[in-house]
């Protein structure tokens, strides 16, 4: 198993024209996607595939990149479904955390991010859903901002948000990891 | 497809002014309210959100759908708070809250302090959505990224956003041929799917080939921002913002608003829950 140096993980913070492109694009592609979602008859839990591109892209292009495309995609959704790109900001953040933490991945799962084309899949995955459980806990920032109950954030607000996007994010994740590998290297990435 | 965000507000009094003016002013006034829970208050707080939003003159009809979803989102999170908090209202204990009836099969007690808290929050969250809706359309999309820049965001980052909303239209005039292609072939992604995991899944071939046509198709951009030496020093804007006195007094009032919650937390009551006499008198009988 190869070791990560400090270069790289210097590169992990790096801003260069490529970070703020794939991070305009990831955001866009977030918040355009968001509005697209599918809702479930009868639940109010709302499908959001798209929600699988926040830790994708901070898996794939790195934590700038990740946290860009979950806090500015959620804003720009919020935005086009006209709630306002600032009103739940505290959401946004959290979105962006997802993207940040799956884009930490080589710290904590070099074994995968370092491993053949399979392992990187599984790793997008694995990241995810770390990144989906820890991001969203600072949804219950809403306690002191909307003096809303715990036990009410977490059974209508985090359950329902994490489930949904944890199913998303695992089976959606590693599909795009598959499909973006080889257009990477086709494309000198 | 039409996916870009509505500039519903132009000419608007409040479009007219810097964009600043409106980042701000949601800023001010949500840090406004946070710290009032007296139902009085917010009332007045919300009559001046009305007043502000109106000021947009976003046409009720195109927007009275987003107004629904706001109304039933809010309404369905309140009212589960409301049972779930189960009477505890801030630092009232249940059993010294004045109980008006019990919810039948829960048996979640509903008193006057927790129906207060309920409309409360509802009014709080009311508020906040009213003050927030006229910068999703009162604000021109290619205003973003010079106002978020002047208001301190690193000039990276903000061109990012600026750069997020220029891609909108193409990004989802891509994502429709890609549904119109996969339509030909026979794959409609938005029927036929039963239950959570059979419409994730039906997404994949819709967000796939969206993304990654997205992102090699990045490599242009790229290109064309290294070739102009993007990043090598200060940029310029191609819009100016300049603050007018309208913009200097709005600011002023919404700044001066904020102080007056923080004091009258601080020195008053604004920041506990105010329960109607009636509702309490209504428990005692």
């Amino acid at each position: 198993m190869t070791t990560m140096t400090a270069d790289n993980r210097s590169r992990l913070w790096e801003v260069t024209s490529r970070t703020i492109v794939y991070s305009a694009i990831g955001a866009a592609l977030y918040g355009l996607l968001l509005v697209a979602q599918l809702p479930i008859p009868g639940s109010t839990v709302s499908v959001r595939p798209a929600f699988a591109l926040v830790p994708f892209f901070g898996y794939a292009f790195g934590p700038i990149v990740g946290f860009f495309t979950g806090f500015v995609g959620n804003a720009v959704g919020d935005q086009i479904s006209g709630w306002g790109l600032l009103t739940s900001w505290n959401w946004s953040l959290a979105n962006g955390f997802v993207g940040l933490i799956a884009g930490l991945a080589p710290l904590y799962l070099a074994r995968f991010t370092e491993g053949s084309l399979r392992d990187r899949a599984i790793g997008g995955a694995i990241a995810g859903s770390i990144a989906v459980v820890i991001g969203f806990l600072f949804i219950f920032t809403d306690a002191i901002l909307q003096g809303m109950d715990i036990a009410t954030i977490f059974s209508t607000l985090y359950l329902p948000v994490i489930i949904g996007d944890l199913i998303g994010t695992i089976i959606l994740v590693p599909v795009l990891v598959y499909a973006w590998e080889p257009v990477k290297d086709r494309l000198g990435r | 497809m039409n996916i870009a965000p509505r500039y519903l507000g132009r000419g608007s009094w409040l479009a007219r002014r810097d964009p600043r003016v409106l980042i701000l002013v949601v800023f001010l006034f949500i840090f406004t309210v946070l710290q009032v829970w007296d139902g009085r208050v917010l009332l007045l707080l919300l009559a001046i959100a009305i007043i502000y939003y109106r000021s947009a003159a976003i046409p009720w009809a195109q927007i009275r759908r987003n107004w629904a979803v706001v109304f039933t989102f809010i309404g369905l999170l309140v009212f589960v708070n409301m049972l779930v908090a189960g009477g505890d209202v801030q630092a009232l204990p249940a059993d010294q809250a004045d109980v008006l009836f019990y919810m039948p099969i829960l048996g979640t007690p509903i008193s006057a302090q927790s129906i207060s808290l309920a409309l409360t929050q509802l009014t709080r969250y009311l508020t906040m959505a009213t003050i927030g809706f006229p910068i999703a359309f009162a604000i021109a999309p290619s205003d973003f990224g010079v106002a978020f820049h002047r208001l301190g965001v690193p000039e990276k980052f903000a061109f990012g956003i600026d750069l997020t909303f220029r891609f909108l239209p193409s990004l989802a005039a891509d994502f429709q041929t890609t549904v119109d292609a996969q339509r030909i072939r026979g794959f409609d992604w938005s029927a036929g799917a039963t239950g959570f995991l059979g419409r994730v899944r039906r997404s994949t071939p819709v967000i796939v080939p969206t993304v990654i046509n997205a992102i090699a198709g990045a490599e242009d951009t790229i290109d064309a921002m290294d070739l102009r030496g993007f990043g090598t020093g200060r940029r310029s804007w191609l819009r100016h913002l300049i603050y007018d006195r309208t913009d200097y007094l709005v600011i002023a009032f919404f700044a001066l608003l904020l102080v007056a919650a923080t004091l009258g937390g601080f020195f008053g009551t604004t920041d506990e829950l105010w329960t109607p006499q009636f509702l309490i008198d209504l428990a005692g009988r």
